[in-house]
């Protein structure tokens, strides 16, 4: 330590003892403070689905299953289960001892409500409402699925880490209308919510619930024991970035979820401070067109804008200078999962045909008509985006209506299914949870049974057999195969363009340790001294 | 008399009758030296409407020319004031920056003193008008201006036109009480009444006799007016409401590149230079224009 | 005159029910759909119509409106579409770190700026003079939120003295409530400081030529007592004018520096709010903002008749 740097550290400890009393410094190493990636603005896992809210509720309720880091789902408040009829029927124990945090035990009333709560909005979970005879408690540790065909994908839609997750919550809140927000957020798990302490757009705080009984196994993201070695965890919703990286060198918090890629070398020069990549399963970035008007109703023109972009330009533009922490994707599916497939993908790849795709562009008929390019500029990673395709839209000589607005805004907007210049939209760009992306079920985007589709419309009768031939697959080899040629003609069809796979950092105290890699982050197992 | 009016940083303490009068002995080094900050604020105005209008000759670059592949450069003789993070030239962003940030200032400048100019005079003058203008007016300024300003960017997309819209209209009551004050007092005034009293009409007693009295607060006001926009198109760049990325602004250049000032503080300060410097020069010739106006207040003690 | 303040309270009525209806018919025509934000990414087009039904959004305008409006008139602000926490609540949460920015702010701007535009008064023309307008220029010219991070860089990460965000309340203590102040107060005064700075000079340089003050000296008075207890005391009255009237200025302010030091504060929540279509809210908050300034208004207008006679209302 430097002579300056040892009068400084005195000076500030003597200001910050007279700032903090005793007491509270002595519990500091239970507290945690974490920079979650947004605000906490809503609390409601299944009305509200942004990830922000999931990762609070992951805290708040349990789940009957939760998947481990390999996706695999495992008992979580279930203590086991029986498949019968091939799929068709099962029944489930829960474990015992489940409490919720008002001190009332977990029955299997409860758990049936939530799932018809869950049921409603989940589209793993609308699957198997369409075939769901009836969902019923048989005694209070007890319930039974008994579906009109073979479901084998039960495990992993009640486990699975995507939102909305299949949380378990008390009947009387469960019983809200899956379209309406509840109003006290009362769960099983290991954190309790202080509803009290809750300044939106500031803070949100929880605090360990006594009444807690983890699994003996260790714990592995959603799956095995969550045991907290913390009191208390407090958010603090730091909007600014440049003031997050300040509050995380100053010391002020301990946990930053999403520092942005470029302070990424200042804090690994900083010693206190242990940086790695947040979520192996990653990102994959979005070029999203509407199949429903011209130009990019024409297969053409979408091969023209497939065959030019550049997925390092988007990835450079998004995470920036550091080659770890993006590559190029020729696939829909995300890199390093077991269903991973590049086939077809070879057209995002290699040398970029700039003349080819003014030819296509021109058989497809485009005449300089205006192309609505939606952008919200309030969002780092769709503005780099945003950006990069004005430029490449130019350099096709396309006529570009760039669009800025917030992220509010072209939510709205990508909705309407009216004629871009009557108030709808060409183009628009987003992003995608890897974890989303590892097969069909929880991957809305890929979808293509047009008007029921996500934003955009595609509409292809084979993909959606494809996806249909995967839910019904005996095993996961065949299963594979399938998801292989769904991402070939998803590529041919051009459902929207993958703009590459990124990864982003977490950042945390050396004071803290047990942060692991997962899609959201894991406060079970995390310590502090 | 002296009538403070409400938001008026200027606040030009008494009323001017007419422009000084214009001595020719020495003209030039005369005007420098009474007058150093019109100079000084002007001379620099100048040089940054020449570095608005000669950008392209400038030796710069495409300002929008991306390059991914060289993001984030140091300043170098290639790059004199580095690349951003989409690797577009930030020395050719802030000169090509330099005429939105100065069409934006003048633009608001000029809009809103000529709008709340007129609404002012009508407020003041004709007094069964006076009570519903002002709760309007009461109404808009009850509104924050930059929360207005933010909202009225959310109604629409980003633009220039926009932008200068959302910051206008904030501005306009201000102006109209300013003017509406001025013409208050005025009216009391021996040849306003006389003038009245003698029959004329209202535009021909507005435009001869109190239009010309309130030019010289109101010029004042409108290079502080002018000053507050270019800050605004900043603050609303910073909070994600201003103009759109693709075209340069000083604002947007530092709102892009704040949350790196730590590491690549380059991105930030020399917009800021820029527009600290304007902002300043603007409000130099303001606050000259005020003492040079107002011969009561300048020279004395 | 007590009949005029009467009617000018009765006129406020209007005024805010004008700034209800023009916020309101903005929200209403902006795009925009808080459903879409609620709903994530992955949701479907179906799900978001039906939240967007279940927020009553797709009601008629002035169904909304009146709806609205009536339970305002019984003191219901509503309900957050986001949060789901009553309006009135998420307001009283916010309100002190900003009242609490603001005054600290004042104070601060008040005893720098008032001494300096004495003395620039005084000095005319001399150098000091000039020394203190361009220091006040500055305070006007460098974007707030520059100011933030150059502050916050020096005093907070190579100084350690001060933390770099947050809020504490007094209730805490009173240290601890003024160290996370400190910063954010002196980056938010660098205008306020210019505001004040200027219009005490521009007074004082009025006062200082009239005839009593002529006479104060011809009395033989001592230069200090002339400067503070004659010319400030009747310069006094447009500087508090326009210490009140900055407040505005102080909001807009408030929403960057509250931004930058991570202060929850009305500033940041109407700009959450707006972002995120959070209608009930922004309503709530413009409604707050907009009675607290016409009653600014009220009291400046009352001045004026004190100050000068000639006007009479």
């Amino acid at each position: 330590m430097k002579r300056r740097d040892f009068l400084l550290t005195a000076a500030s400890g003597a200001m910050s003892g007279l700032a903090a009393p005793n007491l509270a410094r002595a519990a500091d190493n239970r507290v945690l403070r974490f920079i979650p990636q947004a605000n906490l603005a809503n609390l409601d896992p299944i009305w509200g689905t942004q990830y922000v809210v999931r990762n609070a509720s992951l805290l708040i309720w349990d789940t009957l299953y939760g998947v481990d880091a390999s996706l695999t789902p495992k008992s979580q408040m279930c203590e086991g289960h029986e498949m019968a009829e091939d799929g068709k029927t099962w029944t489930f124990r829960l474990r015992d001892g489940l409490k919720f945090h008002d001190g009332t035990p977990v029955l299997s009333r409860d758990v049936v409500a939530s799932l018809n709560r869950w049921m409603a909005r989940d589209p793993n979970g609308q699957t198997i409402k369409h075939t769901l005879d009836s969902l019923d408690a048989v005694d209070d540790r007890t319930f039974r699925f008994r579906l009109s065909k073979p479901f084998t994908k039960m495990l992993f839609a009640l486990g699975k880490a995507n939102a909305p997750v299949a949380f378990i919550m008390p009947e009387r809140l469960a019983r809200t209308d899956p379209f309406a927000q509840i109003s006290e957020y009362v769960g099983s798990g290991p954190m309790v919510f202080k509803k009290d302490e809750w300044v939106p757009g500031s803070n949100a705080v929880f605090e360990k619930f006594a009444g807690y009984q983890p699994r003996a196994e260790a714990g592995e993201w959603m799956a095995g024991g969550k045991r907290m070695m913390l009191d208390r965890i407090e958010w603090k919703i730091i909007p600014d970035a440049a003031t997050a990286s300040a509050a995380l060198q100053n010391g002020e918090v301990d946990w930053w979820e999403t520092p942005i890629p470029d302070v990424i070398p200042l804090l690994k020069r900083n010693g206190s401070i242990s940086v790695d990549i947040a979520d192996p399963l990653g990102n994959v970035g979005s070029f999203r067109m509407n199949h429903m008007y011209k130009p990019f109703s024409d297969v053409r023109a979408r091969r023209a804008v497939q065959i030019v972009l550049s997925q390092s330009d988007y990835m450079q533009a998004v995470v920036g200078n550091d080659p770890a922490l993006w590559k190029e994707l020729p696939s829909f599916f995300t890199p390093g999962t077991p269903s991973y497939s590049a086939a077809g993908g070879e057209v995002l790849s290699g040398p970029r045909k700039i003349d080819a795709a003014k030819k296509l562009l021109a058989e497809a008929g485009y005449d300089g008509e205006k192309i609505v390019l939606l952008v919200a500029t309030d969002v780092s990673i769709t503005k780099g985006e945003g950006d990069i395709t004005a430029e490449l839209l130019k350099q096709l000589g396309m006529n570009v209506d760039y669009v800025a607005t917030d992220w509010g805004t072209v939510g709205q907007r990508r909705a309407k299914k009216d004629p871009p210049e009557k108030g709808g939209w060409n183009i628009f760009h987003t992003w995608h949870a890897g974890a989303d992306c590892i097969n069909p079920a929880p991957y809305t985007a890929l979808r293509t049974n047009g008007d029921q589709a996500w934003f955009g419309w595609p509409k292809d009768d084979h993909i959606e057999a494809l996806i249909a031939d995967w839910y019904n697959a005996p095993d996961d080899a065949s299963g594979n195969r399938i998801i292989a040629e769904i991402d070939r003609a998803s590529m041919d069809f051009v459902t929207y363009i993958p703009t590459g796979f990124f990864l982003a950092y977490q950042g945390w105290r050396r004071n803290v340790s047990g942060v692991v890699k997962a899609p959201f982050p894991v406060f079970w197992g995390v310590q502090k001294s | 008399m002296s009538a403070v009016l409400p938001g008026d940083p200027a606040a030009a303490p008494t009323l001017p009758d007419v422009l000084p009068p214009v001595r020719r002995r020495g003209a030039v080094m005369r005007f420098v030296v009474r007058h150093p900050t019109i100079v000084a604020g002007g001379a620099l105005i100048g040089l940054m409407i020449f570095i608005a209008i000669c950008a392209p000759y400038l030796h710069t670059v495409d300002p929008t020319a991306l390059a991914p592949a060289r993001r984030t450069r140091a300043p170098s003789p290639q790059y004199w004031f580095g690349t951003d993070m989409l690797g577009r030239d930030i020395y050719s962003r802030v000169l090509y920056g330099s005429r939105v940030s100065l069409i934006v200032g003048f633009s608001v400048a000029l809009l809103a003193s000529v709008i709340g100019m007129l609404i002012g005079l009508v407020s003041g003058f004709v007094r069964w008008t006076d009570a519903l203008i002002m709760r309007i007016m009461d109404g808009l300024m009850a509104i924050p201006g930059i929360l207005l300003a933010i909202a009225l960017m959310a109604l629409t997309r980003g633009s220039v036109q926009n932008v200068i819209i959302a910051i206008t209209v904030p501005q306009v009551p201000q102006v109209a009480r300013l003017v509406r004050g001025l013409v208050l007092s005025l009216r009391e005034q021996p040849f306003v009444e006389a003038a009245t009293a003698s029959g004329s009409r209202f535009w021909k007693i507005a435009f001869r006799h109190i239009l010309p009295n309130t030019l010289a607060p109101l010029t004042v006001q409108a290079t502080y007016i002018c000053a507050s926009a270019m800050i605004t198109e900043a603050i609303l760049s910073f909070i994600g409401a201003g103009t759109p990325p693709i075209i340069p602004s000083w604002g947007n250049i530092m709102a892009e590149g704040r949350a790196l000032w730590q590491v690549k503080p380059y991105i930030v300060f020399f917009p800021a230079i820029f527009l600290s410097v304007t902002v300043l020069a603007v409000n130099l010739l303001g606050d000259g224009l005020r003492d040079a106006l107002d011969p009561r207040a300048a020279g004395r003690l | 005159m007590l009949a005029y303040i009467l009617r000018r309270v009765l006129q406020t009525i209007p005024v805010m029910a004008f700034v209800a209806l023009f916020v309101f018919s903005l929200l209403y025509i902006a795009p925009g759909d808080p459903a879409a934000i609620i709903a994530g990414d992955q949701a479907t087009p179906a799900d978001i119509a039906r939240i967007h039904a279940q927020l009553g959004l797709d009601r008629p305008f002035l169904v909304r409106f009146a709806d609205w409006a009536w339970r305002v008139l019984h003191g219901d602000l509503g309900v957050s579409i986001f949060t789901n926490l009553p309006v009135s609540h998420m307001i009283a949460q916010r309100i002190e770190p900003t009242l609490s920015l603001m005054i600290l702010t004042m104070i601060l701007s008040i005893v720098i700026a008032v001494p300096m535009g004495v003395l620039a008064a005084w000095k005319q023309g001399t150098l000091i003079d000039r020394a203190v307008m361009l220091n006040a220029v500055i305070g006007f010219s460098v974007p707030v939120f520059v100011i933030g991070y150059v502050l916050a860089y020096i005093f907070a990460l190579q100084l350690e003295w001060l933390p770099v965000q947050g809020f504490t309340s007094i209730s805490q203590g009173f240290w601890p409530f003024l160290r996370t102040l400190i910063l954010p107060a002196v980056t938010l005064g660098g205008i306020y400081i210019a505001l004040i700075a200027r219009i005490t000079r521009a007074t004082m340089l009025e006062v200082l030529s009239q005839d009593y003050v002529r006479t104060a000296r011809a009395k033989g008075l001592g230069q200090n007592s002339v400067l503070f207890l004659h010319a400030l005391k009747n310069a006094a009255v447009p500087i508090a004018t326009v210490i009140g009237l900055g407040v505005a200025l102080l909001i807009g302010g408030a929403v960057v520096t509250e931004t930058v030091f991570a202060i929850p504060g009305l500033g940041r929540l109407t700009v959450d709010a707006i972002l995120r279509r959070d209608y009930p809210v922004i309503q709530g908050v413009v409604l707050l903002f907009s009675f607290a300034f016409v009653l600014v208004n009220l009291l400046v207008d009352l001045t004026y008749t004190f100050f000068d006679p000639r006007i009479r209302y």
